[in-house]
């Protein structure tokens, strides 16, 4: 896939990841229950790789925030670290995990990337946002139950999407001899 | 959906001053309104704020749209910090819910921050267009070139992000539509039926923009555009 593709790949993403938060916005509590943000940054990274995934979850809550006012200007800074790791590890490890099957290819590295960017968001709290005042028990509530919808949304939809774009020809497949 | 607030025609200060000082100037007072904490330090940004729209001459419905959008949120917020925050004191309570006058100062804190940085975020948006604010961020990451940051790609993306949030939504609009025409008024349903149908949009919207994104880079590729370690060039060496 040429550079030029990767960026405007990363641009389409980040700009999924402006709209569909305001679809979403019509459901209450939406953005932090169904995580709709999270999914373009993840496809962006399995698709086009670690550097386009990284600048999708930048950009997209950063002008996000600026062009909608969600996320509200205090969480940008920490949503964005976390999303960045989203789309970087999802990104690096599709380029590395090799199984055979793209399913199960897709499925460890979107899994990889779901743990990493929770474990990476809870340290960055724990030492940076709000240091002394985030325990265990806040981390677990916020990164999994308060956003299980969100994560079996992910779980659900992410794999099939990008099976559907390589099916449609718009990125290449993952085993092309296949 | 509300659609972003876009461009607004007007002759003002702030249309015709220099993007990157406009990008450095948002920054300096997002940092100032992180920084007030005390009501008058407060209202004395909110009175800053204030000028600019009105140095701006976009209109205050436009400046404010924005955050008009968000009213149940941050009333969500308020809410939230009023019965939360604090045990001490309480003006009420209900169970482990205690209304205290902390929480109600430092609820409406969080929504006058968040308020004042929508609207300068707004004001942004009103007075620029989409192309000025791309050659702005490339103007303003230009010395980041040199520690080997790629200038050019992150412009590039800026670009087609703001000129692709709008074609998004439309088309995202015609897909509910379509689906409505199908299944019935989306909008009418539960909270847990509406979220479904949204997600039953998502493998065609994903498919359509990653389409436009293909067609989008292909015409690029066509007319000689290259990305070579973050610098464009244009057919074959021409420097942009």
């Amino acid at each position: 896939m040429s550079q030029v593709k990767k960026v405007v790949i990363a641009a389409v993403c980040a700009a999924l990841g402006i709209v569909l938060p305001m679809a979403f916005h019509s459901v209450p509590n939406a953005g932090a229950t169904w995580l709709p943000m999270h999914i373009p940054v993840m496809i962006s990274g399995l698709v086009a790789g670690p550097a386009s995934g990284l600048a999708t979850g930048v950009l997209a809550p950063v002008l996000s925030s600026l062009l909608t006012g969600m996320p509200a200007a205090a969480m940008v800074v920490p949503m964005t670290c976390e999303l960045a790791v989203y789309g970087l590890v999802s990104g690096a490890l599709s380029r590395v995990v090799r199984t055979g099957s793209v399913n199960a290819d897709l499925y460890v590295s979107l899994i990889g990337a779901m743990v990493a960017g929770r474990v990476v968001n809870g340290v960055l709290r724990a030492l940076i946002f709000s240091p002394g005042a985030y325990t265990l028990e806040a981390w677990l509530a916020a990164s999994f139950l308060t956003c299980i919808t969100g994560i079996v949304l992910q779980l659900a939809v992410v794999v099939p999407i990008v099976v559907s774009l390589e099916r449609a020809g718009l990125v290449p497949p993952r085993y092309p001899e296949e | 959906m509300r659609a972003p607030v876009g461009y607004v025609w007007a002759d003002s200060p702030l249309h015709r001053m220099g993007v990157p000082a406009k990008l450095l100037g948002l920054l300096a007072c997002v940092a100032l309104v992180v920084w007030a904490s005390a009501p008058l330090e407060l209202l004395t940004v909110a009175l800053v704020v204030a000028l600019l729209v009105a140095a701006s001459r976009v209109g205050w419905r436009a400046a404010c749209r924005a955050a008009w959008g968000l009213r149940w949120f941050l009333a969500m917020v308020l809410a939230f910090n009023a019965l939360l925050f604090s045990a001490a004191d309480p003006l009420f309570s209900l169970g482990p819910l205690h209304l205290t006058a902390a929480g109600v100062a430092q609820g409406l804190r969080v929504v006058v921050r968040t308020l004042l940085v929508v609207v300068l975020g707004t004001l942004l948006t009103c007075t620029t267009r989409p192309q000025e604010l791309v050659d702005g961020v490339r103007r303003l990451l230009r010395p980041l070139g040199r520690l080997g940051v790629p200038v050019e790609a992150a412009a590039l993306a800026v670009g087609v992000t703001v000129q692709f949030v709008p074609t998004l939504l439309r088309e995202s609009r015609q897909l509910m539509r379509a689906q409505a025409l199908r299944c019935g008024d989306v909008a009418s349903r539960g909270i847990v039926r509406r979220a479904a149908s949204y997600v039953r949009l998502l493998v065609p919207m994903f498919v359509s923009a990653l389409r436009r994104a293909d067609e989008l880079s292909l015409a690029m590729e066509a007319r000689g555009y290259r990305l070579d370690g973050g610098a464009a060039s244009v057919r074959g060496g021409e420097e942009e």
